[in-house]
């Protein structure tokens, strides 16, 4: 068994004519919460496309929790939680009702129980005979970080989490994955613009520049490989624009 | 077959609280309760025109209407299913797939292990199983109301004829579901997943059946439709090729002869083989075409 919970090689991704995706190779660790940075269109969101199984790759390789993305998609989508960016549900069901069905779609043995354990995780009880289309914003990523865990995935990949959150939604989603990571071992891979809560909230992170990774490394190596550089927002910009001190 | 369950119990909850089936569900009851009663009303007036045609000395034969059947008052029923019951199949399997559109839900359905085919098919056994239910209703309605409206209860074989008429009649719907449905998948907007279908049940059942028999456009409305005047020219050729796609008449004409129609000839053999064709190219036309259309905004 591999230590490495992503392992990505060579990954291509051409939609017609354009590469989103050029050659890309990357690997997580185990145990890590790793913020994907990058530009808009710069591949992340077709990064977790294809690391989910919902994309094919033109070429490359790829393996999550150990299992092939090609060869075993099946597999990798039994070890994988997966949270879209602005995520939706059926608006017409209660909370209960949608966490029911995403429950009973994994295939979860005691679907009700792990659903009450689950509001407890991310700490959002006594919605659950609410209809969805009445939640919040901050409701609806609670709920959708509940339905990726219902599970117990290995892997939980998060788009653009924190989007469109107010500052406490911000703090409390933060919480809730860092409880994650900490107390379960779920390994975390997000995409996110919000650097100050990379910061925060990740243990490493990679950057892509068209459709490159062109840095990764932890969060304390980045500070430290940066003296002059005051926040990972300056550290960032100068490395997205190809020129690293 | 937590798949299964989970998803047929999904499609259940939410078509059920959806406002348009909704809407034309009570429309379609209501005609079914009200068909028995257009028939005695309809019978009534005869035998009030019959009565005084007695008085009159004008006719000495029989009354047609006094021995006639408790199927009679079920026969208006099956323009219902034609006309109500197959829009209802198509909105609730066009907003079937819809729903996991707009909702955008169809990721988290795809980032499980759910291959895309089964969980197409567990949404067509929940629509399935939905609309086996509304039919059930219906037929007990129809049975009510003919009860009322004749004073007496029909008897074993003639409820089982009406339920079997019911049966027919999913057997009729499920492939507008199946139109819906992938509708549904493929067009862009809500509307044109709606309207696709509907025109092409208007052609189904309105334009094929006009193009092989030249029949009036109001006498296709009729419950039993006469014989096509085809044994020569150019609706011979033409009734050759629309009459078995006329998926509408021959759900009429197997209809009437599950209701002993003294009008109809035949056997029920024909239509019924017609419907099950149409059933299971259906369903493998969902099966087949609306996996690889499911996540087709990813693709580019």
């Amino acid at each position: 068994m591999t230590d490495m919970a992503i392992q990505a090689t060579g990954l291509v991704k051409q939609y017609g004519g354009k590469t989103a995706l050029d050659q890309l190779t990357l690997s997580v660790p185990r145990g890590e919460i790793f913020g994907l940075l990058g530009h808009n269109g710069a591949g992340k969101t077709t990064t977790v496309n294809i690391l989910t199984t919902l994309l094919p790759p033109s070429s490359g390789t790829a393996s999550v929790a150990g299992r092939d993305i090609r060869t075993q998609p099946a597999q990798v989508r039994r070890v994988i939680g997966y949270l879209p960016e602005n995520v939706q549900f059926y608006d017409n069901l209660t909370l209960n009702e949608n966490l029911m069905f995403f429950a009973q779609l994994s295939g979860v043995q005691h679907p009700a129980a792990r659903i009450r354990t689950v509001l407890d995780i991310v700490d959002f009880p006594g919605h659950e005979r609410e209809h969805m289309g009445t939640f919040s914003k901050g409701m609806r990523q609670r709920a959708g970080i509940a339905q990726a865990i219902l599970h117990e995935p290995a892997v939980l990949f998060l788009d653009e989490p924190t989007s469109g959150l107010d500052p406490q939604g911000v703090a409390t989603l933060r919480n809730i994955i860092i409880r994650l990571n900490r107390e379960l071992g779920v390994t975390v891979f997000m995409n996110t613009h919000l650097l100050g809560e990379v910061t925060r909230t990740c243990t490493s992170i990679g950057i892509l520049g068209a459709g490159r990774l062109i840095y990764q490394d932890s969060i304390s190596a980045t500070l430290d490989s940066f003296p002059g550089q005051d926040s990972l927002e300056e550290i960032y910009l100068s490395i997205a624009a190809g020129t690293p001190s | 077959m937590s798949v299964w369950a989970g998803t047929i119990r999904q499609e259940t909850v939410a078509a059920r609280r959806e406002r348009l089936p909704q809407f034309l569900l009570v429309v379609f009851l209501a005609m079914v309760a009200a068909s028995a009663f257009i028939g005695s009303a309809a019978k009534g007036t005869v035998t009030a025109v019959y009565q005084e045609a007695v008085r009159e000395g004008l006719t000495s034969a029989p009354n047609p209407f006094t021995t006639i059947s408790p199927l009679y008052y079920a026969r208006n029923t099956v323009i219902y299913i034609i006309l109500i019951a197959a829009l209802l199949a198509i909105v609730i399997g066009a907003q079937s797939t819809l729903r996991d559109r707009r909702a955008r839900t169809i990721d988290l359905v795809l980032s499980r292990d759910v291959p895309p085919a089964k969980y197409l098919a567990a949404k067509l056994a929940g629509t399935g199983l939905l609309l086996l239910f509304i039919l059930a209703v219906a037929a007990l309605v129809n049975l009510a109301c003919i009860a009322v409206a004749t004073g007496s209860f029909p008897t074993p074989a003639q409820g089982a004829r009406i339920l079997a008429l019911f049966g027919v009649a999913w057997l009729f719907l499920i492939p507008f579901v199946t139109l819906g449905m992938l509708n549904g998948i493929r067009c862009a907007t809500a509307t044109s997943g709606l309207l696709v279908p509907i025109v092409v049940w208007s052609i189904v059942i309105f334009i094929l059946p006009l193009l092989g028999t030249a029949a009036h456009p109001v006498s296709l409305l009729n419950p039993v439709s006469k014989a096509a005047p085809a044994e020569s020219g150019f609706f011979e050729l033409t009734s050759a090729v629309t009459g078995p796609l006329s998926l509408g008449e021959q759900f009429k004409r197997t209809t009437a002869l599950i209701l002993e129609d003294p009008q109809s000839g035949g056997t029920a053999e024909g239509g019924l083989l017609v419907l099950l064709g149409f059933f299971f190219a259906a369903c493998l036309a969902l099966l087949v075409a609306g996996p690889s259309h499911m996540r087709r905004e990813l693709h580019g």
